[in-house]
């Protein structure tokens, strides 16, 4: 099968080859590549430690029995990052999350009830965020909130959240990934910003 | 015609959705210059950011050698198969 050149390395074109032929120990050497890739993307998305696990066991297995599929017209990891989504995806619906998410077709602002007044005087009404280095902050009760935020966040908009923004895929590998349009990534994107801000708010700035 | 200026709602619309990218269009110019005199927009968006760096930050479990060990004797490696 012949790849373009620009879209994977020549070090990792030769490994992928190798593991489609059947070569074991190239296999092997992709999913030490790239398992954290896929584990710390799984858990992410589902923000839970034994969800991901399962997440990244059945991910390399598809791999494993679909490798011959991958014909080099999209990045190894575009194709990889599919595989996860389409996991969580499968998981979430054996588990019937999907009915615990709430909609935000109409995610809830500081900016709903907020506007200049004639003017051009805005009185202070959205408080600041603390000044403390987020990195020093990090502590459990802090993980706990944003994992509580980002799991009330449907998955469909969770997904393209921990792509862009997380992980640090552009919007057009992200709409390659999930099968989107960009405008439709960039809308999902900033409503899924939106919510998790208005989640995150009371805490951040009591 | 009277130019319309931009409200905040709109500013927070258009911010949400350009924080990664570059702006140097002539609305993106009136929201920079509303950003400036506009203490309500600068808070919401220092807000956003922080909010997308608290989920950079946050700190991810790595896979278990037992993970590993599970995969590798699930699709049997090492042994001779047909795949």
């Amino acid at each position: 099968m012949k790849y373009p050149q620009h879209i994977l390395p020549t070090e990792e074109l030769a490994l992928v080859k190798k593991a489609q032929a059947g070569d074991d120990r190239a296999f092997t050497q992709l999913v030490k590549q790239y398992e954290n890739l896929v584990y710390s993307f799984a858990f992410k998305v589902c923000r839970d430690k034994e969800k991901a696990e399962e997440t990244w066991q059945d991910t390399f297995v598809n791999v494993y029995r679909k490798l011959h599929q991958f014909d080099g017209k999209s990045k190894f990891t575009t194709w990889l990052y599919s595989i996860v989504t389409n996991n969580c995806r499968m998981k979430r619906r054996k588990t019937k999350l999907e009915t615990a998410s709430i909609h935000i077709d109409k995610p809830h602002s500081a900016y709903d009830h907020d506007e200049a007044d004639d003017t051009g005087t805005t009185a202070l009404t959205v408080p600041a965020w603390r000044d403390t280095p987020l990195d020093k902050m990090m502590n459990a009760e802090l993980k706990s909130k944003l994992d509580a935020a980002i799991q009330k966040l449907p998955y469909d908009y969770r997904v393209v959240f921990v792509l862009r923004d997380v992980e640090g895929q552009s919007a057009e590998e992200t709409g390659k990934i999930l099968k989107l349009t960009v405008p439709a990534v960039k809308s999902r994107l900033r409503r899924a910003r939106v919510f998790l801000r208005e989640q995150l708010n009371e805490y951040m700035t009591a | 015609m009277k130019k319309k200026h931009l409200s905040c709602k709109e500013i927070a619309k258009h911010i949400c959705g350009e924080l990664d990218e570059h702006i140097d269009s002539p609305k993106c110019r009136e929201i920079k210059r509303h950003m400036e005199a506009c203490p309500n927009c600068t808070a919401y968006l220092d807000s956003l950011k922080k909010t997308v760096r608290l989920y950079r930050e946050y700190p991810n479990p790595t896979v278990t050698e037992q993970c590993r060990k599970e995969l590798f004797a699930v699709l049997e490696l090492g042994k001779q198969k047909s795949r």
